[in-house]
């Protein structure tokens, strides 16, 4: 592949667009669960409050912030390349990195806490729903970090270029769907009652 | 160049901000505790705003096709109006 063939046209999305056919089978399956939990809620609304409440809003508040930051980083990041800056690219990247580093052990805490008082997915529809909703999001801020980590190792070798960046783009389009659906998940399981 | 480069910097850091402040927003509410239907409105509204803020200046879709950019705000207009039904449902 030349590096002609690798220049995005502005008018297209950012990135493989095969990583979009991914992302919005991904927002799909989030959507559905999403509603399904506002659904089943609304037949078992002192079950979910209380159960709620058992929540650490701070922890969910602080991954959103740590997760906003990081997706502003992989902005920077991708605005480095489109100047051909391969290792400010790297340095953004890595910030993201540990960012999402954060997020997990926060959320590998909150995790912690739920299974050491006993709660499962079996315990209560609401914890089915927490449990599942962010383990799966959790699962996908994983496969964010190795694709943040696959590119920041090519972006330190200088294997990106001003006029040929699809790569970073694509995996950061992979990670701003992550942030994006996390947006949605905080409110809806942790705050609004 | 580096006007531009400065600029374009600025920009994405006001959206930061502005994402910032409104998870800010959105925890204060919950942990005032409060609830209703104005309280669940408003914290759907913040949502939308964040999560087009993502779709269209994180991820970039402002620059592309209408489609992308009505494909992402449909699927909060979905996702956010039904869950909005299920939620007047349980105030009932």
């Amino acid at each position: 592949m030349n590096e002609h063939s690798n220049t995005i046209n502005q008018e297209d999305l950012p990135g493989d667009f095969a990583i979009w056919i991914f992302i919005f089978a991904e927002m799909l399956a989030f959507g559905v669960l999403f509603v399904a939990y506002a659904f089943t809620r609304a037949q078992n609304i002192e079950l979910f409050n209380a159960s709620q409440l058992t929540l650490s809003r701070t922890s969910g508040a602080i991954n959103t912030l740590v997760l906003i930051t990081s997706s502003y980083f992989v902005v920077r990041g991708v605005e480095s390349i489109k100047r051909g800056l391969n290792q400010q690219c790297a340095h953004w990247l890595t910030g993201a990195f540990l960012l999402g580093g954060v997020f997990v052990g926060i959320k590998m805490v909150e995790f912690q806490a739920k299974f050491a008082a006993d709660i499962t997915m079996s315990t209560n529809n609401f914890y089915m729903f927490y449990l599942s909703l962010t383990f799966f999001h959790f699962m996908h801020v994983l496969m964010g970090m190795v694709i943040l980590a696959v590119i920041i190792m090519k972006a330190k070798h200088g294997g990106y270029s001003a006029h040929d960046y699809v790569g970073v783009e694509t995996g950061a389009s992979f990670w701003h769907m992550v942030d994006f659906l996390w947006i949605i998940l905080f409110p809806l399981v942790y705050i609004i009652r | 160049m580096n006007n531009t480069k400065a600029q374009s910097n600025l920009f994405f850091t006001v959206i930061w901000l502005v994402l910032a402040v409104l998870t800010i927003m959105t925890f204060s509410l919950g942990e005032a505790g409060v609830a209703g239907k104005g309280v669940m409105l408003t914290l759907l509204a913040i949502t939308m705003i964040k999560s087009q803020l993502v779709a269209n200046y994180f991820m970039g879709l402002r620059r592309t096709k209408f489609l992308w950019r009505a494909i992402m705000f449909g699927y909060f207009a979905i996702v956010g109006g039904l869950i909005t039904v299920a939620y007047l449902m349980g105030l009932k």
